[in-house]
């Protein structure tokens, strides 16, 4: 009765899960009309400083151990804010590119693919990035790469604003502060 | 009313098919069967094997043991089919996106083979009847394909839902339909397998898994047969001689 017991639990959550996400997919379709505004710029030039390994090899020979740990996690958390954040503009932009591909152009249709397959490259590069800086919270003297994610958010960065001036060039979409 | 060989019995159990034959040849008259191989010969293959066991149930010539023996068959035939559906599903929502293709595969890879060792593990655990080994093992199937399908659906919508993929709404009714099949066939059947119920209950929830199948070839019907609402296209009417300017523009900024 017990493996009865959790394989009706696991099939229930499974259902509510698979029916909430379809519900909120049809929410968003309905809703996505003002997705530019729900993205928050990033101030690219402060995360590739947070990201360079010579600014950590300089903080390293410059404090003690312990200060050095604790100014390491005290980055390590803003680098996280800052990867969440490119992660969060990277989904609104995958839903304003899939909505762009349905146009008839095909300058936008395209233009609006290579957003698209930017911004999955870099939610997924934001996944696995957040993954290692939370592995080197618990370890801060470990070496972090998360030089991808800044690439990736760069050319992202162009993309959305490709094609942001393709479907109305008086509004750009801009996700980065410093351009 | 909800006893086996009533006509709620013999409804749920036949119009469900048909009605998935049905459409599978509407499908195939709107031309849409390339889009869907896998569909397609699932609504067919999975309807004509159901109604061979529902004949092999009614005829009093079919002997108990034949009856099972072509229950394993049209069981195994629809395992097959539903896992064809399922990598069909996969492929048209990631195929396009090529920067997802790869991972997408080795996640749900991986999800495959924690989800047999799952369902292994309950098949182990699972009570067996020595007596009618057929019968047990048959419910085993069940259990053990329905755990398995549920798990990698629910991997798809998981990894759909984090990229914020917007599913085709065929596909999206495909996958819906099969998700809630799946769920609900694998809560039923493991109650029937590993509850120690009466037979009345377990009568019931056959009925339930029997409305619920009904249930979901009505949703394929809605999804593959009703029109979307016509897409929005851009309301901006885009300035053809601005284009080069901002072809040029974007490779400037990739490159500095």
């Amino acid at each position: 009765m017990t493996l009865a017991i959790i394989l009706v639990v696991a099939a229930a959550l499974a259902l509510i899960f698979i029916v909430r996400a379809t519900l909120s997919r049809s929410l968003q379709v309905s809703a996505g009309t003002n997705l530019a505004t729900r993205i928050q710029p990033i101030d690219v030039e402060a995360f590739r400083n947070l990201v360079d390994p010579a600014e950590d090899d300089y903080l390293r020979r410059r404090l003690s151990t312990s200060e050095f740990r604790v100014v390491r996690r005290e980055r390590l958390r803003a680098m996280a804010a800052y990867v969440q954040t490119a992660g969060s503009n990277a989904a609104v932009l995958v839903r304003m590119g899939q909505a762009a591909l349905t146009a008839g152009d095909a300058p936008t249709a395209e233009a609006a693919r290579r957003l698209v397959d930017n911004a999955l490259l870099l939610r997924r590069n934001a996944a696995f990035a957040l993954l290692r800086i939370y592995i080197a919270l618990a370890w801060p003297n470990s070496g972090l790469a998360a030089a991808p994610v800044l690439q990736g958010y760069e050319q992202l960065n162009s993309s959305a604003m490709l094609l942001g001036r393709l479907q109305n060039p008086a509004v750009p979409v801009r996700i980065s502060a410093t351009w | 009313m909800l006893q086996a060989h009533s006509f709620l019995w013999n409804y749920l159990w036949v119009a469900p098919n048909l009605l998935l034959l049905f459409l599978a040849v509407l499908l195939w008259r709107r031309g849409t069967t390339r889009q869907f191989p896998a569909f397609f010969a699932f609504a067919i293959l999975s309807s004509v094997g159901q109604l061979a066991v529902y004949a092999a149930d009614i005829l009093p010539s079919v002997a108990a043991t034949t009856y099972w023996r072509v229950d394993w068959g049209d069981l195994v035939l629809e395992g097959v089919l539903k896992f064809a559906l399922i990598g069909e599903i996969f492929a048209l929502l990631f195929a396009s996106f090529a920067s997802l293709a790869q991972l997408g595969k080795t996640l749900i890879r991986g999800a495959g083979i924690i989800l047999v060792f799952t369902a292994a593990l309950a098949a182990a655990f699972s009570p067996r009847n020595e007596f009618v080994g057929i019968i047990s093992g048959a419910n085993l199937l069940e259990q053990t394909t329905y755990l398995i399908e549920c798990g990698i659906l629910v991997s798809i919508f998981f990894f759909s839902a984090y990229f914020h993929l917007s599913w085709p709404r065929q596909v999206l009714g495909i996958a819906l339909g099969l998700s809630v099949s799946a769920c609900v066939h694998l809560a039923t059947w493991a109650l029937i397998d590993n509850g120690g119920l009466l037979r009345s209950t377990r009568l019931i929830l056959v009925f339930v898994n029997m409305a619920t199948y009904h249930f979901c070839v009505l949703l394929w019907f809605y999804y593959l047969l009703v029109p979307r609402k016509a897409a929005t296209k851009s309301a901006v009417p885009l300035p053809e001689n601005n284009l080069d300017v901002w072809n040029r523009e974007l490779e400037r900024l990739v490159h500095q």
